[in-house]
């Protein structure tokens, strides 16, 4: 696994405290596993509780093109890119 | 053809869908559904799983047309998809997603977009089975129920009874739900074609895009939902739009959340109850009512200290996983579920089988899975497994249930507080579930120091 950047950690912070995941520690998330399905296992309700806590903190709304959530959720690194990205 | 009935009461003019920037009408839909029809594989049983909701519509339809039963699996995973194959050996997947080891169809939009429109409606005898939904029961094993085109043309046409749209003005339906779940097969894919509605091929998840969504269907607009779509959507302070009604089921919707969404929307909002066995059973509207209105279709009936649901539409009697009590003939007050069965995202489960399965995985001694609290989104776990991380059984149970029903907290503690009988008082679990929160993972580990 390689490092997770400043900025992913801050992220990963917000994923393990938005979605109690107690049993993981922010800091073993690896950047480019899958947060859903195989990975981390997270589903659609994460996935849209985890979008609040975004909304909240980042102030971006989160958009997909379709219901598909891998593709906007693929890896806390991509995650991390497009909150940076669409930050105000 | 027995006692033939048609596949949409719609007239050939009506609008049926919003797809692709554009209205659909009735007569072009179902001209596309028989094009497809035509191409299907000639297999008895078809798994739906189109990510389009408009392609979903077609893909049912067209089903029926070509005399093909849908599956309606509780969900897309591998392992649910291998046991259809299983028990449906002749089935295929409809839609964009090809399963290893499943045969795959996908319809070209390129290629039916320019499909003829259709002059008539076609007629489907009553008696054909066009879909079933499975349940998984007490004992986990999933059960299937039959939906033949009688139990879906009578049941839908009760729901538009039931919540006011049989002769109402045409209306525009977005959904959150999937068209997959018998709540959103319901009201997203069958009332449009017994009722004046329109329903968007959208199927978003986050606040913004279910308002972008919304925004793209004329007025009025009928949101189909459930309490944690709801919940996330008012929360997310999205600028504000004009929905006339909201329709919620999957889990109890408080009636403070209702009265929210008809201030901040100017909706009404309509909560709905119902089982995958039967649909829709009763509604009400949460903002101002506490009493269930039973639709004209259904009789509840005490037997044994249990709800048996009957109708003359349904293959056979339901008996319900609910506690109720009759108020008069036509309406209830609902008590609550049985202690041990569960609703976590529009899913149904039995604690007793998933602490079953908890309890069987090599290591762990003993075990509970619970409700932390009622209508939690989650359920939450102890176990009692010296020397093995918590992550490391949840690696394992995962291989057993559903995602939906992994316990989060999932803690390890020394042991469990039992009575002398073996028994395990919610009370005690709680308590104990409690005391472990606030040091999260602190106390998460300490079973390897004390075993």
């Amino acid at each position: 696994m390689r490092p997770q950047s400043e900025f992913e950690q801050d992220i990963a912070q917000l994923i393990v405290e938005s979605l109690n995941l107690e049993d993981i520690s922010a800091a073993d998330i690896d950047p480019d596993e899958a947060l859903f399905g195989e990975g981390l296992g997270l589903d659609s309700i994460d996935a849209l509780e985890l979008a609040l806590a975004i909304t909240q903190k980042y102030a971006v709304q989160l958009k997909a093109d379709d219901a598909n959530v891998q593709e906007v959720f693929g890896s806390l690194s991509s995650l991390s890119a497009y909150v940076a990205e669409n930050a105000p | 053809m027995k006692n033939p009935y048609p596949l949409t009461t719609r007239k050939l003019g009506d609008i049926i869908a919003h797809a692709g920037g554009a209205e659909i009408n009735v007569a072009r839909f179902l001209g596309q559904a028989a094009t497809i029809a035509d191409e299907l594989p000639r297999h008895a049983y078809v798994v739906n799983l189109a990510t389009s909701r408009y392609e979903f519509l077609l893909g049912l339809c067209a089903a029926i047309i070509a005399g093909q039963c849908t599956l309606l699996p509780p969900n897309r995973q591998q392992q649910t998809l291998q046991q259809l194959r299983e028990d449906y050996a002749d089935c295929y997947i409809f839609g964009e997603t090809g399963v290893e080891g499943i045969a795959g169809f996908y319809a070209d939009p390129d290629h039916y977009a320019s499909a003829a429109a259709a002059a008539e409606i076609p007629a489907i005898s009553r008696d054909q089975l066009c879909a079933i939904a499975f349940t998984s029961g007490s004992t986990g094993a999933s059960t299937p129920h039959l939906k033949y085109w009688d139990t879906i043309r009578v049941g839908t046409q009760g729901n538009a009874r039931l919540l006011g749209l049989a002769n109402a003005e045409p209306a525009n339906m977005l959904a959150t739900v999937p068209p997959q779940h018998m709540w959103g097969l319901e009201m997203s894919i069958l009332l449009p074609l017994f009722a004046s509605i329109a329903i968007s091929h959208e199927m978003p998840l986050f606040p913004q895009d279910v308002r972008d969504a919304l925004a793209a269907l004329p007025e009025p607009r009928i949101l189909v939902s459930s309490p944690i779509h709801l919940d996330a959507f008012l929360r997310a302070n999205i600028e504000a739009i004009s929905i006339n009604r909201v329709l919620s089921a999957t889990a109890p919707l408080s009636a403070e959340l209702a009265q929210q969404i008809e201030t901040r929307f100017g909706a009404t909002v309509t909560e709905v109850f119902g089982c995958s066995e039967a649909g829709t059973i009763a509604a009400r509207s949460t903002a101002s009512e506490t009493l269930w209105r039973i639709s004209d279709v259904f009789d509840l009936q005490v037997r044994d200290d249990r709800i048996n649901v009957l109708a003359s539409h349904l293959p056979e009697r339901v008996v319900l996983q609910d506690r109720i009590e009759m108020v008069g003939d036509r309406k209830f007050r609902w008590l609550g579920r049985d202690q041990d069965m569960i609703n976590i995202a529009g899913k149904r489960g039995s604690l007793a089988h998933l602490n079953y399965k908890l309890t069987r995985i090599p290591g762990v001694v003993d075990g509970v899975i619970f409700l932390p609290y009622e209508n939690s989104k989650r359920l939450a776990g102890l176990v009692v497994a010296p020397g093995i991380e918590p992550s490391v059984i949840l690696e394992e149970l995962k291989q057993a249930v559903e995602p939906a029903f992994l316990p989060r907290p999932f803690y390890s503690v020394p042991m469990l507080p039992r009575q002398e009988t073996g028994k395990l008082a919610r009370k005690m679990v709680l308590e104990l579930f409690a005391s472990l929160g606030s040091k999260a993972n602190d106390d998460a580990e300490p079973a390897d120091n004390e075993s």
